[in-house]
């Protein structure tokens, strides 16, 4: 059979797949998860990735920025598949599901540094699990023989029962909210890219809040006197707030550092350049000590950092 | 060489047939009454030795500086006669025929009067010319001993390895990664069933190991310069990123490599990482990183490690080649039926090609093996193979592909050797075409082993949407009514068509195609593997589909053409060539190159604000520029436009208006009038012929003085259109150039009839008779009074438009 490149698209999903003979490729959105940050659009080495244009409602919300696939473009390397914050992206060769990049360490995993002593948790709590604004905790109690208790009030012993949290992790953005509402300081959550963001009021167009729409989480921006404040703590840097700002530079977004597994790439150093401002990105590499990747920045700026 | 001319002129019998029509002692007694004939005799056979001798002792003893030989058709003789001027001392170039045998005895046996009549008027003619010939000496030029074989299929590796152990440097270029072509993706060959790569591998690791072989692969041709034996040829070496010298080809790097993308060698049924070779045995064994699609995350450069041998900023590297001869290899490509509704392919997913069978059946193909379908990675159980698809079909390409039937069956074969009575094979075909050594025993074979025939053009194939088995309907024709066939796998044996980029080397060489955009050769059965241009030779399937064995010998005969050059010091070429006379061409002040454009060699220079160059070594001594040159500015030798006007004149002195004067070419018309007179077709004496090499040659002015010297009918005669002339399109600028004229001598008051253009080939001396007859009817119709009346009107006007010759 010759190869066959084929797109679907519905209200849920973009599926593109590369079919051959003996071979079946397929990378899928679920545009449930996605936020429309743009990072994989940005990283894309095939520039298969695209911002769909930005619709701009006339009157109320914002609507988040959406993304494309090209079909005839598409690498299925899994950059994408690695880098997004809020795990919108599958990718499958032959029916399973891979990341060649991450498998051959071109590309590094990112860290969701979420750790949960459930010994601290209180039986009945479930504050997380209500906080979480994507929705990705569950808190169950168990017996101490594993069984999961459906009814609390009919347990007699509640000092022998155990608190399990569960996260989904793959589609976890490290925002934090979670361990600032946890009462017994029993989560602690690193992020995945930290960094800075700032507003320059004096940019923002008059009752704009469009920023503050497409912000996956709840009240990282917040509206007072008619603008738009950042609280940066639970600030997951993904940057869809940017892409919606009408006006350049009234949104800065500037990323410091970015939680991975170490990997020696040159496709990853390029993903760095890419995502964390050069200032940083270069104390970052000198960290690092990867002084070759950080020639090659040098090389691509015409200027010694 | 302004010595008076002293021409001797030699009437010969050819025993009785010359002497039993024509009075060859008039004819004598009247050549001795042409102005400068100093001498003149007549022999029996003036070809055979005595008669040979006497020329000689005649032109020693009488001072001759010119010969006329009257005797058979030059086409057979005139090298002799050459030969022998040139014992006596004489330059060969000063010798002229006059054709009585084919044009006089032979043709006109029946009128014995008239017969010696025309001969006498041939015989004037031919001394005409004679008196302004000038001596020529052929050109020398060096010769390069290396040669480039372009395409590194199984007939340019041939090709090459021949070339080398004759000890000759070859430089062979391929515009993939690997060399080996088609036959290194095929599975096993046909009709003996031995593995492809187990036979054609050796031979490609031979070509790398051999100290005369230069092996530049992944680069393109850029642009060829020069002539036969002086080549100069620009390639470009496109960039792997790996450094050949140092890269060991022990493919670590392919492991670490993240990125896969569709493998073109694997008909894109495979992958192949991103830095890879394109299958395990490639020559020579160098990666190549496919930027396309390469993330550059260095992992390749990490596990290169000391060996360095990659450079991801390597550049495209342009060098030059100086060869002597070139040997075109550049083989076919395979016809993908997306566009033919008929079979699905593309859109059923247990549709395949044949290659795309090949490599799925090849154990190091991309299913190691397995014949499994596409749609569930089953192994079919029914397989229907369908013939002639996009071949044989005048709405796509016409030719046969040739080798389609034999793979065909050894498809089949192969199917049920592997599965034996768990499969039904059928083939659908038109015609089975199994020629040449042991093919016609494989197809036996196949039908003992159970295959079925059927003789039928498949109509429409449908897909069961459940099981994506598909159904063949077709026409059945040994039961004459429609049929159904179910298949759970459809094999499509697709045409062989031109090689893709094809038609940029055609552009790039100067070579000529054929309507099919294959290769055209010098001539279909003479010259099966030489090019009109001089060096450059054919070898494979770029000329035309053609199986291994018979690529196999072309890659060798083409060696040996190229030999013929390459084992020279100088080559010598035939001073028949065009001369810019700088001081009278156009281009000098304004932009002209018209004979630069008409040429179909592209042998003339032309840089603005000097004169025209002919390339000499190039000029194949057509004479269209000649023709065309506004300013008659160039000359061909030995074809001189006075030497034409003087045979004009000559064969118009007496009785014009009852004559027809015509133009032929030296290979195809001319060639016509001879087998007329060789096969006794009778036509009327009233023709006189002046011989050129190509119809191209033939000036407007020719034509123009024949009707001012009150021709009765000008008749112009060249190869068949559209391919058939000599000298590619000679015959074309001919066309062009007389229909306008008839156009402007038709308003001029000319009866159009009396204005004729033909096209006869070397085989219709029949043609050539009727034509004779036919016109010779013409002019007794329009009558002698019109045409004189005509002409006294024309002659005017005509003078005029002569009269910047000074003529
Ligand atoms: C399905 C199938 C099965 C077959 N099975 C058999 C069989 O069993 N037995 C048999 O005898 N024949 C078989 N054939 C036919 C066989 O493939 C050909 O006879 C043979 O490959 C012709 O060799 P070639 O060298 O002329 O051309 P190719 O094999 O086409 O080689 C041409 C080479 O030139 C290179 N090239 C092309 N253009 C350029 C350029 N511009 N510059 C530089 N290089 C260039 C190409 O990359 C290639 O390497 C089969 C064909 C098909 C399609
Ligand atoms: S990286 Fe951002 S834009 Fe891309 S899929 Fe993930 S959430 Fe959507
Ligand atoms: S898999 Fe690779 S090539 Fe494909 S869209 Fe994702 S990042 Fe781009
Ligand atoms: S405010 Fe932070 S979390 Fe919200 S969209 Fe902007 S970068 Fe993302
Ligand atoms: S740099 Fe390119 S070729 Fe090398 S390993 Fe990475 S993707 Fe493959």
């Amino acid at each position: 059979m010759p190869m066959k490149l084929i797109k679907n698209e519905d209200e849920n999903v973009i599926r593109v797949e590369r079919k051959l003979h003996a071979k079946h490729y397929a990378l899928t959105l679920d545009k449930s998860w996605c936020k429309g940050c743009g990072i994989c659009v940005e990283l894309c080495p095939r520039e298969a990735i695209t911002l769909k244009p930005i619709v701009r409602p006339s009157e109320g919300r914002a609507n988040p920025p959406e993304i494309d696939i090209d079909v005839e473009k598409c690498n299925y390397c899994g950059i994408c598949t690695a880098i997004c914050p809020f795990g919108a992206l599958t990718l499958e060769i032959d029916g399973k599901t891979e990341i060649p990049v991450i498998n051959s360490e071109s590309f590094p995993k990112l860290v969701r540094d979420v750790r949960v002593d459930a010994e601290r948790c209180k039986v009945g709590c479930v504050d997380c699990e209500e906080a979480c604004p994507l929705g990705l905790i569950k808190v169950s109690v168990t017996t101490p023989e594993g069984e999961v208790v459906e009814d609390l009030e009919s347990i007699e012993d509640k000092e022998s029962l155990k608190v399990k949290v569960d996260i989904d992790l793959e589609h976890c953005p490290c925002c934090r909210i979670c361990e600032y509402k946890c009462p017994e300081g029993a989560i602690q959550v690193r992020k995945i890219f930290h960094g800075t963001l700032k507003i320059n009021h004096e940019l923002c167009p008059d009752d704009c809040q469009a920023c503050l729409d497409v912000c996956p989480i709840p009240n990282v921006l917040y509206k007072e006197d008619g603008k738009v404040y950042v609280d940066e703590r639970f600030c997951v840097y993904c940057g869809a707030c940017k892409i919606v700002c009408p006006v350049e530079g009234a949104l800065e977004l500037n990323r410091t550092w970015i939680s991975h597994v170490p990997v020696k790439s040159g496709a990853w150093n390029r993903a760095v350049e890419k995502l964390a401002s050069t200032e940083a990105m270069a104390k970052l590499l000198k960290m690092k000590a990867l002084e070759r990747a950080k020639s090659s920045v040098e090389k691509r700026l015409g200027r010694r950092l | 060489m302004d010595e008076e001319p002293r021409i001797g002129v030699f009437v010969c019998h050819c025993g009785l047939n010359i002497a039993g029509v024509i009075d060859v002692k008039a004819v004598t007694e009247y050549a001795k009454t042409l102005p400068n004939v100093v001498y003149a005799e007549h022999n029996p056979y003036t070809c055979a030795d005595p008669g040979q001798e006497s020329i000689k002792k005649a032109i020693k003893e009488y001072k001759l500086n010119r010969v006329v030989v009257a005797a058979c058709s030059p086409r057979l003789h005139e090298p002799t006669f050459r030969r022998c001027v040139a014992e006596a001392g004489l330059n060969p170039y000063l010798l002229e025929m006059a054709n009585i045998r084919e044009h006089a005895s032979w043709a006109h046996p029946s009128e014995p009067e008239k017969a010696t009549e025309k001969a006498k008027e041939l015989v004037k003619m031919a001394v005409a010319k004679a008196r302004l010939l000038r001596p020529l000496e052929p050109f020398k030029v060096p010769v390069t001993k290396k040669a480039l074989v372009i395409g590194g299929g199984i007939a340019g590796i041939n090709a090459a390895l021949d070339l080398a152990e004759m000890g000759f440097k070859v430089y062979l270029v391929e515009k993939k990664e690997s060399i080996g072509g088609h036959m290194a993706q095929l599975d096993k060959t046909f009709p003996t069933l031995d593995c492809s790569i187990c036979i054609e591998g050796p031979k490609m690791v031979e070509v790398a190991r051999h100290p005369n072989i230069e092996i530049i692969s992944f680069a393109d041709i850029l642009k060829v310069e020069g002539f036969v034996g002086n080549f100069k040829v620009k390639v470009r070496k496109n960039p792997r990123y790996v450094i050949e010298e140092k890269c060991t080809g022990c493919g670590e790097c392919r492991n670490v490599c993240p990125i896969e993308y569709p493998n073109e060698w694997d008909e894109y049924m495979g992958v192949r990482k991103a830095i890879s070779v394109p299958f395990d045995q490639a020559v020579p064994l160098v990666y190549t990183i496919n930027r396309d699609y390469c993330i550059e995350c260095y992992k390749c450069v990490e596990a290169c490690g000391p060996r360095e041998a990659i450079n991801f900023d390597q550049q495209p590297e342009e060098i030059e080649l100086e060869v002597g001869a070139i040997i075109v290899a550049t083989g076919y490509d395979i016809y993908k039926p997306f566009d033919d509704p008929v079979y699905g392919y593309g859109k059923y997913d247990n549709v395949i090609t044949s290659l795309e069978f090949e490599r799925l059946i090849l154990a190091a193909g991309p299913t190691g093996g397995k014949v499994v379908r596409a749609s569930d990675g089953k192994r079919p159980r029914s397989v229907v193979i369908i013939q002639c698809v996009g071949s044989r079909d005048l709405k796509k390409h016409e030719w046969c592909s040739g080798f389609c039937c034999m793979y065909s069956l050894k498809h089949a074969i192969m199917l049920k050797e592997h599965y034996g009575e768990d499969i039904d094979v059928y083939i659908l075909y038109m015609d089975m075409r199994t020629p040449f050594k042991g093919y016609e025993q494989f197809y036996r074979r196949a039908r003992e082993m159970g295959v079925s025939f059927i003789r039928g053009k498949a109509s429409e194939i449908v897909e069961d949407p459940e099981t994506k088995n598909l159904y063949v309907r077709a026409e059945d024709v040994a039961l004459g009514e429609p049929i159904e066939i179910e298949a759970e796998l459809v094999i499509l044996a697709t045409a062989a068509v031109p090689a893709e980029g094809t038609e940029d080397l055609a552009r790039i060489l100067n070579l000529s195609r054929g309507s099919d955009g294959f290769f055209l050769e010098s001539h279909p059965k003479l010259k099966p593997i030489d090019t009109p241009v001089d060096g450059i030779f054919l070898a494979g399937a770029c000329q035309g589909p053609k199986d291994i064995p018979y690529s196999v010998s072309q890659g060798s005969g083409a060696a040996a053409r190229a030999a013929t050059i390459l084992s020279k010091d100088e080559w010598l070429i035939e001073p028949i060539v065009a001369v810019v006379d700088p001081n009278k061409c156009r281009n000098v002040k304004v932009k002209c190159g018209i004979c630069a454009q008409k040429c179909p060699y592209g042998a003339i220079k032309i840089e603005e604000g000097k004169p025209a160059q002919v390339v000499t070594a190039m000029c194949h001594g057509c004479g269209t520029c000649a023709a065309e040159c506004p300013a008659d500015a160039i000359t061909q030798m030995h074809f001189t436009d006075a030497q034409i006007f003087a045979q004009i004149e000559a064969a118009l002195e007496e009785n014009p208006e009852e004559k027809i004067l015509a133009f032929c070419c030296n290979w195809c018309s001319y060639a016509g009038s001879d087998l007329a007179g060789t096969s006794r077709f009778e036509y009327p004496p009233n023709v006189r012929i002046i011989r050129v090499m190509c119809s191209g040659r033939v000036d407007r002015d020719f034509v123009i003085d024949a009707f001012r010297k009150g021709a009765g009918m000008v008749l112009v005669a060249a190869c068949h259109l559209p391919y058939d002339c000599h000298y590619i399109s000679g015959n074309w600028r001919m066309k062009e150039r007389m229909e306008a004229l008839a156009k402007m001598l038709e308003k001029l008051g000319l009866t159009p009839d009396r204005f004729r253009v033909d096209y006869i080939s070397a085989a219709e001396g029949l043609k050539f008779a009727e034509l004779m007859k036919e016109l010779t009817a013409k002019l007794m119709e329009i009558g002698k009074e019109r045409i004189k009346a005509e002409n006294q009107k024309l002659k005017p006007i005509l003078d005029r438009m002569l009269a910047r010759k000074g003529l």
